[in-house]
Protein backbone atom coordinates (compact mmCIF):
# COMPACT_ATOMS: atom_id res chain seq x y z
CA UNK A 1 0.00 0.00 0.00
CA UNK A 2 2.05 3.18 -1.26
CA UNK A 3 1.78 6.38 0.53
CA UNK A 4 -1.76 8.25 0.21
CA UNK A 5 -2.59 11.07 -2.05
CA UNK A 6 -3.23 13.90 0.54
CA UNK A 7 -0.35 13.04 2.94
CA UNK A 8 2.08 13.38 -0.11
CA UNK A 9 0.83 16.77 -0.81
CA UNK A 10 0.72 17.46 2.23
CA UNK A 11 4.35 16.64 2.63
CA UNK A 12 5.36 18.39 -0.94
CA UNK A 13 3.43 21.91 0.20
CA UNK A 14 5.78 21.43 3.29
CA UNK A 15 8.68 20.70 1.77
CA UNK A 16 8.84 23.24 -0.96
CA UNK A 17 5.78 25.41 -0.50
CA UNK A 18 6.93 27.47 -3.69
CA UNK A 19 7.61 24.84 -6.64
CA UNK A 20 5.09 24.04 -8.85
CA UNK A 21 4.52 20.21 -10.01
CA UNK A 22 6.16 21.04 -13.44
CA UNK A 23 9.64 22.34 -11.09
CA UNK A 24 9.37 19.13 -9.16
CA UNK A 25 8.53 16.61 -11.73
CA UNK A 26 11.64 18.80 -13.84
CA UNK A 27 14.38 18.37 -11.10
CA UNK A 28 13.28 14.53 -10.01
CA UNK A 29 13.05 13.43 -13.18
CA UNK A 30 9.60 11.78 -12.51
CA UNK A 31 7.18 11.92 -15.48
CA UNK A 32 4.84 14.60 -15.49
CA UNK A 33 2.39 11.62 -16.24
CA UNK A 34 3.38 9.24 -13.91
CA UNK A 35 2.79 11.69 -11.22
CA UNK A 36 -0.32 13.10 -12.40
CA UNK A 37 -1.77 9.35 -12.64
CA UNK A 38 -0.74 8.88 -8.63
CA UNK A 39 -1.71 11.67 -7.78
CA UNK A 40 -5.29 10.98 -9.84
CA UNK A 41 -5.53 6.89 -7.98
CA UNK A 42 -4.71 8.82 -4.59
CA UNK A 43 -1.26 6.32 -3.93
CA UNK A 44 1.85 8.31 -4.53
CA UNK A 45 4.97 5.75 -4.80
CA UNK A 46 7.33 5.52 -1.82
CA UNK A 47 10.25 5.88 -4.83
CA UNK A 48 8.67 9.14 -5.94
CA UNK A 49 8.93 10.69 -2.75
CA UNK A 50 12.58 9.49 -2.35
CA UNK A 51 13.44 11.07 -5.73
CA UNK A 52 11.91 14.46 -4.76
CA UNK A 53 13.79 13.90 -1.20
CA UNK A 54 16.70 13.47 -3.22
CA UNK A 55 16.53 16.19 -5.57
CA UNK A 56 15.77 18.64 -2.95
CA UNK A 57 19.07 17.32 -1.21
CA UNK A 58 16.39 16.03 1.90
CA UNK A 59 16.66 12.76 3.79
CA UNK A 60 14.67 10.90 2.35
CA UNK A 61 14.92 8.45 4.97
CA UNK A 62 13.50 11.08 7.31
CA UNK A 63 10.85 11.98 4.58
CA UNK A 64 9.56 8.60 4.58
CA UNK A 65 9.48 8.13 8.29
CA UNK A 66 7.36 11.51 8.47
CA UNK A 67 4.74 8.85 6.75
CA UNK A 68 2.14 6.99 8.84
CA UNK A 69 2.70 3.73 7.74
CA UNK A 70 6.55 3.56 8.20
CA UNK A 71 6.34 5.97 11.58
CA UNK A 72 8.78 4.82 13.50
CA UNK A 73 11.46 4.21 10.36
CA UNK A 74 13.95 7.08 11.52
CA UNK A 75 13.37 6.61 15.33
CA UNK A 76 15.84 4.04 16.66
CA UNK A 77 18.57 4.00 14.54
CA UNK A 78 19.03 0.43 14.49
CA UNK A 79 22.55 -0.74 12.43
CA UNK A 80 22.52 -3.44 10.34
CA UNK A 81 23.57 -6.58 11.20
CA UNK A 82 27.14 -7.76 9.76
CA UNK A 83 24.88 -11.09 7.99
CA UNK A 84 22.71 -7.86 6.49
CA UNK A 85 25.73 -6.03 5.44
CA UNK A 86 26.90 -9.38 3.70
CA UNK A 87 24.23 -10.17 2.19
CA UNK A 88 24.39 -6.56 0.59
CA UNK A 89 27.62 -7.51 -1.31
CA UNK A 90 27.13 -9.05 -5.04
CA UNK A 91 28.34 -12.49 -5.34
CA UNK A 92 31.19 -11.48 -8.00
CA UNK A 93 32.63 -9.74 -5.36
CA UNK A 94 32.35 -12.45 -2.62
CA UNK A 95 34.39 -14.65 -5.36
CA UNK A 96 36.71 -11.43 -5.78
CA UNK A 97 37.24 -11.52 -2.03
CA UNK A 98 37.57 -15.65 -2.11
CA UNK A 99 40.92 -15.02 -4.56
CA UNK A 100 42.46 -12.12 -2.88
CA UNK A 101 42.65 -14.03 0.25
CA UNK A 102 44.22 -16.98 -1.19
CA UNK A 103 47.71 -17.73 -2.64
CA UNK A 104 49.88 -15.41 -4.67
CA UNK A 105 50.05 -18.27 -7.13
CA UNK A 106 46.31 -17.92 -7.77
CA UNK A 107 46.34 -14.01 -8.33
CA UNK A 108 45.93 -13.71 -4.44
CA UNK A 109 47.43 -11.71 -1.71
CA UNK A 110 47.75 -14.33 0.66
CA UNK A 111 47.19 -13.41 4.57
CA UNK A 112 47.02 -10.32 4.14
CA UNK A 113 44.55 -10.56 1.44
CA UNK A 114 41.34 -9.50 3.78
CA UNK A 115 42.77 -5.91 3.74
CA UNK A 116 43.10 -6.00 -0.07
CA UNK A 117 40.03 -6.99 -1.49
CA UNK A 118 38.57 -4.77 -4.22
CA UNK A 119 36.31 -1.77 -3.82
CA UNK A 120 33.22 -3.70 -3.47
CA UNK A 121 30.55 -2.05 -5.61
CA UNK A 122 27.19 -0.72 -4.61
CA UNK A 123 24.24 -2.31 -3.24
CA UNK A 124 21.19 -3.62 -4.65
CA UNK A 125 22.79 -6.60 -6.39
CA UNK A 126 21.35 -9.15 -8.97
CA UNK A 127 19.83 -11.03 -5.99
CA UNK A 128 20.46 -8.26 -2.98
CA UNK A 129 16.42 -8.93 -2.01
CA UNK A 130 16.69 -12.71 -1.49
CA UNK A 131 20.19 -12.72 0.22
CA UNK A 132 18.79 -9.81 2.59
CA UNK A 133 15.88 -11.87 3.69
CA UNK A 134 18.19 -15.50 3.94
CA UNK A 135 20.44 -13.42 6.34
CA UNK A 136 17.67 -12.35 8.56
CA UNK A 137 15.43 -15.81 8.28
CA UNK A 138 15.36 -17.85 11.72
CA UNK A 139 13.26 -20.29 9.36
CA UNK A 140 9.89 -19.16 10.59
CA UNK A 141 9.66 -15.61 9.19
CA UNK A 142 8.14 -15.92 6.12
CA UNK A 143 5.36 -17.10 8.24
CA UNK A 144 5.61 -13.96 10.52
CA UNK A 145 5.63 -11.43 7.60
CA UNK A 146 2.56 -13.09 5.64
CA UNK A 147 0.73 -13.41 9.14
CA UNK A 148 1.36 -9.46 9.86
CA UNK A 149 0.34 -7.99 6.42
CA UNK A 150 -1.82 -10.89 4.77
CA UNK A 151 0.31 -11.03 1.83
CA UNK A 152 0.16 -14.83 0.45
CA UNK A 153 3.46 -16.70 0.99
CA UNK A 154 3.60 -17.76 -2.28
CA UNK A 155 3.31 -13.78 -3.42
CA UNK A 156 5.85 -13.06 -0.92
CA UNK A 157 8.36 -15.48 -2.50
CA UNK A 158 7.37 -14.54 -6.12
CA UNK A 159 8.82 -11.01 -4.97
CA UNK A 160 12.02 -12.19 -3.68
CA UNK A 161 12.53 -14.17 -6.66
CA UNK A 162 11.95 -11.20 -9.49
CA UNK A 163 14.22 -9.67 -6.79
CA UNK A 164 11.63 -7.23 -5.47
CA UNK A 165 9.76 -6.69 -2.19
CA UNK A 166 7.63 -3.53 -2.08
CA UNK A 167 8.64 -1.28 0.61
CA UNK A 168 5.94 -1.56 3.45
CA UNK A 169 6.59 -5.56 3.01
CA UNK A 170 10.40 -4.52 3.55
CA UNK A 171 9.42 -2.73 6.56
CA UNK A 172 7.32 -5.11 7.87
CA UNK A 173 10.09 -8.28 7.15
CA UNK A 174 12.34 -6.20 9.35
CA UNK A 175 9.61 -5.81 11.89
CA UNK A 176 9.10 -9.36 12.08
CA UNK A 177 12.72 -10.19 12.08
CA UNK A 178 13.57 -7.88 14.95
CA UNK A 179 16.49 -5.98 12.73
CA UNK A 180 16.49 -2.57 11.95
CA UNK A 181 14.72 -0.69 9.47
CA UNK A 182 16.98 -0.23 6.45
CA UNK A 183 18.02 -3.39 5.62
CA UNK A 184 15.12 -3.65 3.43
CA UNK A 185 15.05 -0.69 2.02
CA UNK A 186 18.84 -0.58 0.87
CA UNK A 187 18.29 -4.43 -0.54
CA UNK A 188 15.13 -3.22 -2.86
CA UNK A 189 17.43 -0.26 -3.46
CA UNK A 190 14.53 2.17 -2.83
CA UNK A 191 17.12 3.76 -0.46
CA UNK A 192 21.70 3.92 -1.04
CA UNK A 193 23.46 2.66 1.51
CA UNK A 194 24.27 6.35 2.54
CA UNK A 195 21.04 7.71 2.66
CA UNK A 196 19.87 4.59 5.21
CA UNK A 197 22.71 5.69 7.36
CA UNK A 198 25.35 2.64 6.97
CA UNK A 199 28.81 3.91 6.92
CA UNK A 200 31.08 3.60 3.87
CA UNK A 201 32.93 1.23 5.06
CA UNK A 202 30.73 -1.00 7.36
CA UNK A 203 30.11 -3.55 4.31
CA UNK A 204 34.15 -3.98 3.52
CA UNK A 205 34.04 -4.45 7.76
CA UNK A 206 31.62 -6.93 7.49
CA UNK A 207 32.96 -8.70 4.78
CA UNK A 208 36.77 -8.46 6.24
CA UNK A 209 35.50 -9.76 9.44
CA UNK A 210 34.15 -13.56 8.08
CA UNK A 211 36.25 -15.89 7.95
CA UNK A 212 38.17 -18.26 5.54
CA UNK A 213 35.79 -20.66 6.03
CA UNK A 214 32.52 -18.62 6.34
CA UNK A 215 33.51 -16.84 3.13
CA UNK A 216 33.71 -20.14 0.82
CA UNK A 217 30.95 -21.36 2.43
CA UNK A 218 28.63 -17.96 1.80
CA UNK A 219 30.20 -17.84 -1.86
CA UNK A 220 29.57 -21.66 -2.38
CA UNK A 221 25.98 -20.81 -2.11
CA UNK A 222 25.86 -18.06 -3.58
CA UNK A 223 27.02 -19.85 -6.62
CA UNK A 224 25.25 -22.67 -6.51
CA UNK A 225 21.70 -21.16 -6.56
CA UNK A 226 23.94 -18.79 -9.83
CA UNK A 227 24.45 -21.69 -10.81
CA UNK A 228 20.28 -22.89 -10.70
CA UNK A 229 19.21 -19.71 -11.98
CA UNK A 230 21.20 -20.36 -15.28
CA UNK A 231 20.56 -23.74 -15.79
CA UNK A 232 17.21 -22.48 -15.72
CA UNK A 233 17.15 -19.97 -18.12
CA UNK A 234 19.29 -22.14 -20.34
CA UNK A 235 16.27 -24.94 -20.44
CA UNK A 236 14.09 -22.17 -21.46
CA UNK A 237 16.40 -21.47 -23.97
CA UNK A 238 16.64 -24.41 -25.37
CA UNK A 239 12.89 -24.90 -25.54
CA UNK A 240 12.37 -21.81 -26.96
CA UNK A 241 14.45 -22.51 -29.67
CA UNK A 242 13.52 -25.97 -30.43
CA UNK A 243 10.12 -23.98 -30.56
CA UNK A 244 11.50 -21.74 -33.29
CA UNK A 245 13.13 -24.45 -35.16
CA UNK A 246 9.64 -26.75 -35.23
CA UNK A 247 6.88 -23.90 -36.18
CA UNK A 248 9.15 -20.66 -36.57
CA UNK B 1 -22.57 -12.66 -40.88
CA UNK B 2 -20.37 -13.32 -43.78
CA UNK B 3 -17.68 -10.70 -42.11
CA UNK B 4 -16.32 -13.51 -39.98
CA UNK B 5 -15.71 -15.57 -43.01
CA UNK B 6 -13.82 -12.85 -44.69
CA UNK B 7 -11.73 -12.06 -41.92
CA UNK B 8 -10.66 -15.14 -40.91
CA UNK B 9 -10.09 -15.39 -44.88
CA UNK B 10 -8.20 -12.37 -44.72
CA UNK B 11 -6.01 -13.58 -41.75
CA UNK B 12 -4.79 -16.93 -43.58
CA UNK B 13 -3.84 -15.19 -46.58
CA UNK B 14 -1.70 -12.65 -44.29
CA UNK B 15 0.06 -15.55 -42.21
CA UNK B 16 0.56 -17.50 -45.62
CA UNK B 17 2.11 -14.71 -47.82
CA UNK B 18 4.25 -13.86 -44.70
CA UNK B 19 5.73 -17.16 -44.72
CA UNK B 20 6.55 -17.18 -48.52
CA UNK B 21 10.03 -15.62 -48.25
CA UNK B 22 10.93 -18.64 -45.88
CA UNK B 23 9.34 -21.20 -47.83
CA UNK B 24 11.18 -20.35 -51.04
CA UNK B 25 14.41 -21.12 -48.56
CA UNK B 26 13.37 -23.96 -47.64
CA UNK B 27 12.78 -23.55 -44.11
CA UNK B 28 9.83 -24.68 -42.36
CA UNK B 29 8.38 -26.14 -45.23
CA UNK B 30 5.33 -28.09 -42.77
CA UNK B 31 4.42 -24.81 -41.16
CA UNK B 32 3.60 -23.34 -44.76
CA UNK B 33 1.67 -26.50 -45.85
CA UNK B 34 -0.60 -26.30 -42.74
CA UNK B 35 -1.13 -22.57 -43.52
CA UNK B 36 -1.74 -23.30 -47.35
CA UNK B 37 -4.08 -25.57 -45.73
CA UNK B 38 -6.03 -23.91 -43.43
CA UNK B 39 -6.21 -21.00 -46.01
CA UNK B 40 -7.87 -23.30 -48.96
CA UNK B 41 -9.97 -24.48 -45.74
CA UNK B 42 -10.89 -20.96 -44.78
CA UNK B 43 -11.54 -20.40 -48.56
CA UNK B 44 -13.95 -22.80 -48.83
CA UNK B 45 -16.04 -22.06 -45.79
CA UNK B 46 -16.34 -18.39 -47.88
CA UNK B 47 -20.39 -19.24 -48.80
CA UNK B 48 -19.60 -17.59 -52.26
CA UNK B 49 -16.52 -19.34 -53.31
CA UNK B 50 -18.01 -22.79 -51.83
CA UNK B 51 -20.87 -22.38 -53.84
CA UNK B 52 -18.52 -21.57 -57.37
CA UNK B 53 -16.50 -24.75 -56.29
CA UNK B 54 -18.99 -27.15 -55.69
CA UNK B 55 -20.97 -25.99 -58.81
CA UNK B 56 -17.76 -27.28 -60.79
CA UNK B 57 -17.49 -30.38 -58.72
CA UNK B 58 -21.43 -31.14 -59.59
CA UNK B 59 -23.06 -29.52 -57.22
CA UNK B 60 -23.89 -32.49 -55.03
CA UNK B 61 -21.48 -31.07 -52.25
CA UNK B 62 -18.89 -33.06 -52.39
CA UNK B 63 -16.90 -30.02 -51.58
CA UNK B 64 -18.52 -30.07 -48.09
CA UNK B 65 -16.65 -33.64 -47.77
CA UNK B 66 -13.11 -32.27 -48.88
CA UNK B 67 -13.21 -29.42 -47.05
CA UNK B 68 -13.95 -31.67 -43.70
CA UNK B 69 -10.85 -33.75 -45.08
CA UNK B 70 -8.63 -30.49 -45.20
CA UNK B 71 -9.65 -29.49 -42.04
CA UNK B 72 -8.85 -33.57 -40.38
CA UNK B 73 -4.94 -32.93 -42.70
CA UNK B 74 -4.58 -29.44 -41.24
CA UNK B 75 -5.24 -30.42 -37.80
CA UNK B 76 -2.84 -33.60 -37.78
CA UNK B 77 0.34 -31.35 -39.38
CA UNK B 78 -0.74 -28.74 -36.78
CA UNK B 79 -0.76 -31.24 -34.26
CA UNK B 80 2.60 -33.15 -34.77
CA UNK B 81 4.21 -29.87 -35.55
CA UNK B 82 3.73 -27.90 -32.21
CA UNK B 83 3.74 -31.30 -30.04
CA UNK B 84 7.17 -31.60 -31.40
CA UNK B 85 8.15 -28.07 -30.85
CA UNK B 86 7.15 -28.14 -27.36
CA UNK B 87 8.80 -31.08 -27.03
CA UNK B 88 5.61 -33.06 -25.96
CA UNK B 89 7.48 -36.40 -26.71
CA UNK B 90 3.52 -38.24 -24.83
CA UNK B 91 1.39 -35.78 -26.61
CA UNK B 92 3.03 -36.09 -29.92
CA UNK B 93 2.84 -39.85 -29.41
CA UNK B 94 -0.62 -40.12 -28.66
CA UNK B 95 -1.48 -38.01 -32.09
CA UNK B 96 1.22 -39.65 -34.28
CA UNK B 97 1.07 -43.80 -32.62
CA UNK B 98 -1.97 -45.94 -32.90
CA UNK B 99 -4.41 -43.32 -30.45
CA UNK B 100 -4.26 -40.85 -32.92
CA UNK B 101 -4.46 -43.03 -35.99
CA UNK B 102 -7.63 -44.77 -35.12
CA UNK B 103 -9.58 -41.46 -33.85
CA UNK B 104 -8.70 -40.22 -37.50
CA UNK B 105 -9.90 -43.38 -38.74
CA UNK B 106 -12.79 -43.72 -37.00
CA UNK B 107 -13.77 -39.59 -37.29
CA UNK B 108 -12.89 -39.94 -41.21
CA UNK B 109 -15.59 -42.84 -41.57
CA UNK B 110 -17.75 -40.67 -39.46
CA UNK B 111 -17.97 -38.02 -41.39
CA UNK B 112 -18.37 -40.12 -44.90
CA UNK B 113 -21.63 -42.44 -43.48
CA UNK B 114 -23.26 -39.40 -42.21
CA UNK B 115 -22.39 -37.45 -45.54
CA UNK B 116 -23.88 -40.49 -47.51
CA UNK B 117 -26.27 -40.81 -45.86
CA UNK B 118 -27.85 -37.47 -45.80
CA UNK B 119 -30.06 -36.36 -48.58
CA UNK B 120 -28.04 -33.02 -49.40
CA UNK B 121 -30.08 -31.88 -52.61
CA UNK B 122 -30.89 -28.41 -52.85
CA UNK B 123 -29.11 -27.67 -49.79
CA UNK B 124 -27.20 -24.37 -48.59
CA UNK B 125 -23.73 -23.60 -49.12
CA UNK B 126 -21.62 -24.94 -46.41
CA UNK B 127 -24.54 -27.51 -45.05
CA UNK B 128 -24.91 -25.75 -42.11
CA UNK B 129 -29.10 -25.99 -42.32
CA UNK B 130 -31.14 -29.00 -44.04
CA UNK B 131 -34.40 -27.15 -43.01
CA UNK B 132 -37.38 -28.63 -44.55
CA UNK B 133 -36.59 -32.29 -45.56
CA UNK B 134 -37.46 -33.99 -42.58
CA UNK B 135 -36.89 -34.26 -38.84
CA UNK B 136 -34.12 -37.15 -39.53
CA UNK B 137 -32.28 -35.55 -42.28
CA UNK B 138 -31.78 -32.70 -39.77
CA UNK B 139 -30.71 -34.31 -37.25
CA UNK B 140 -28.26 -36.48 -39.59
CA UNK B 141 -26.68 -32.45 -40.66
CA UNK B 142 -26.06 -32.13 -37.15
CA UNK B 143 -24.47 -35.23 -36.97
CA UNK B 144 -22.37 -34.83 -39.53
CA UNK B 145 -21.20 -31.33 -38.29
CA UNK B 146 -20.24 -32.81 -35.27
CA UNK B 147 -18.29 -35.46 -36.73
CA UNK B 148 -16.59 -32.65 -38.85
CA UNK B 149 -15.58 -31.23 -35.21
CA UNK B 150 -14.44 -34.57 -33.12
CA UNK B 151 -11.36 -34.79 -34.60
CA UNK B 152 -9.87 -31.15 -34.50
CA UNK B 153 -11.47 -31.45 -30.76
CA UNK B 154 -9.52 -34.41 -30.14
CA UNK B 155 -6.15 -32.97 -31.19
CA UNK B 156 -6.57 -29.40 -29.44
CA UNK B 157 -7.50 -31.51 -26.18
CA UNK B 158 -4.41 -32.89 -26.61
CA UNK B 159 -2.53 -29.90 -27.36
CA UNK B 160 -4.24 -28.25 -23.86
CA UNK B 161 -1.74 -29.01 -21.12
CA UNK B 162 1.45 -28.25 -23.21
CA UNK B 163 -0.21 -25.09 -24.73
CA UNK B 164 -0.88 -23.87 -21.22
CA UNK B 165 2.74 -24.82 -19.87
CA UNK B 166 4.25 -23.00 -22.25
CA UNK B 167 1.94 -20.01 -22.10
CA UNK B 168 2.78 -20.18 -17.99
CA UNK B 169 6.43 -20.59 -18.31
CA UNK B 170 9.44 -18.21 -18.08
CA UNK B 171 10.27 -18.13 -22.18
CA UNK B 172 10.32 -14.63 -23.99
CA UNK B 173 7.25 -12.85 -24.14
CA UNK B 174 6.29 -13.32 -27.27
CA UNK B 175 6.82 -16.97 -27.85
CA UNK B 176 4.67 -17.12 -24.62
CA UNK B 177 2.04 -14.62 -26.33
CA UNK B 178 2.27 -17.04 -29.69
CA UNK B 179 1.33 -20.19 -26.83
CA UNK B 180 -1.48 -18.22 -25.37
CA UNK B 181 -3.34 -17.98 -29.25
CA UNK B 182 -2.60 -21.17 -30.05
CA UNK B 183 -4.31 -22.19 -26.69
CA UNK B 184 -7.19 -20.31 -27.11
CA UNK B 185 -7.77 -21.48 -30.36
CA UNK B 186 -7.23 -25.16 -29.44
CA UNK B 187 -9.87 -24.44 -26.52
CA UNK B 188 -12.27 -23.23 -29.17
CA UNK B 189 -11.65 -26.06 -31.18
CA UNK B 190 -12.86 -28.09 -28.36
CA UNK B 191 -15.63 -26.37 -27.29
CA UNK B 192 -17.02 -26.60 -30.94
CA UNK B 193 -17.56 -30.13 -30.90
CA UNK B 194 -20.65 -29.89 -28.01
CA UNK B 195 -21.52 -26.73 -29.61
CA UNK B 196 -22.24 -28.49 -32.70
CA UNK B 197 -24.44 -31.02 -30.92
CA UNK B 198 -26.85 -27.76 -29.61
CA UNK B 199 -30.16 -26.68 -31.16
CA UNK B 200 -29.98 -25.28 -33.94
CA UNK B 201 -30.32 -21.62 -32.55
CA UNK B 202 -27.26 -21.70 -31.63
CA UNK B 203 -26.07 -21.90 -34.80
CA UNK B 204 -24.45 -18.32 -34.41
CA UNK B 205 -22.36 -19.31 -31.30
CA UNK B 206 -21.12 -22.34 -33.47
CA UNK B 207 -19.72 -20.24 -36.50
CA UNK B 208 -17.75 -17.63 -33.71
CA UNK B 209 -16.54 -20.52 -32.30
CA UNK B 210 -15.00 -22.08 -35.51
CA UNK B 211 -13.49 -18.92 -36.37
CA UNK B 212 -12.55 -18.06 -33.16
CA UNK B 213 -10.25 -21.60 -33.44
CA UNK B 214 -9.12 -21.02 -37.03
CA UNK B 215 -8.09 -17.63 -36.10
CA UNK B 216 -5.92 -18.75 -32.65
CA UNK B 217 -4.11 -21.41 -34.07
CA UNK B 218 -3.42 -19.37 -37.18
CA UNK B 219 -2.42 -16.29 -35.35
CA UNK B 220 -0.54 -17.94 -32.89
CA UNK B 221 1.47 -20.00 -35.88
CA UNK B 222 2.14 -15.68 -36.97
CA UNK B 223 3.41 -14.80 -33.36
CA UNK B 224 5.97 -17.82 -33.15
CA UNK B 225 7.27 -16.64 -36.49
CA UNK B 226 7.50 -13.31 -35.96
CA UNK B 227 8.82 -14.07 -32.11
CA UNK B 228 11.61 -16.02 -33.87
CA UNK B 229 12.41 -13.43 -36.08
CA UNK B 230 12.88 -10.61 -34.03
CA UNK B 231 15.00 -12.36 -31.67
CA UNK B 232 17.62 -13.89 -34.35
CA UNK B 233 18.36 -10.49 -34.97
CA UNK B 234 18.31 -9.20 -31.18
CA UNK B 235 19.99 -12.51 -29.40
CA UNK B 236 18.44 -11.94 -26.48
CA UNK B 237 16.91 -14.61 -23.93
CA UNK B 238 20.31 -16.30 -23.38
CA UNK B 239 21.59 -17.13 -20.51
CA UNK B 240 24.86 -15.38 -19.63
CA UNK B 241 26.50 -13.70 -16.33
CA UNK B 242 25.95 -10.33 -17.74
CA UNK B 243 22.36 -11.05 -17.59
CA UNK B 244 21.86 -12.33 -14.40
CA UNK B 245 23.50 -8.78 -12.86
CA UNK B 246 26.76 -8.42 -10.84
Amino acid sequence: MPLPAKAFQLWLHSVAPTASTADICRISGIKRTTLAQQLVRGKVSESTLVSISRALKRSPLDDLASFDSFAGLAEQPQLPTPAELVSQIATMDLLRAVISRSSPAYGGFGDHGSALTPPLSAAPHATSVRNWVDAIDDGELRHRVSAATGVAPQNYSAQLTANRLAPELAVATSRAAGVGFTGGLVATGLLTEAEAGWTPAAKQAALDALSDGELTALAGERLQSLGRTLRRQEQEHEQTKKIWENLG
Amino acid sequence: MATLEWATLTVCCAALLLRVPDAVKGRNRTVFGILLLATLCSALAVSELYAAIDGVLGGRHVTSLILRYLVFATVLLVGLRITRGLAASREYSLIAGWPGRWALALCCLAVTVTFLLMDTTGAPAGLQTLSGTGEGNTALASYYTAAGRSYPAFVSLILVPPLLAAARSRKPRLVRAGALLVFLGAVFAVLSFPVSLAPASWAGGLRFVNYAAVLGYVSGLAVFWFSGLIANTSGNAKATFSNNGD
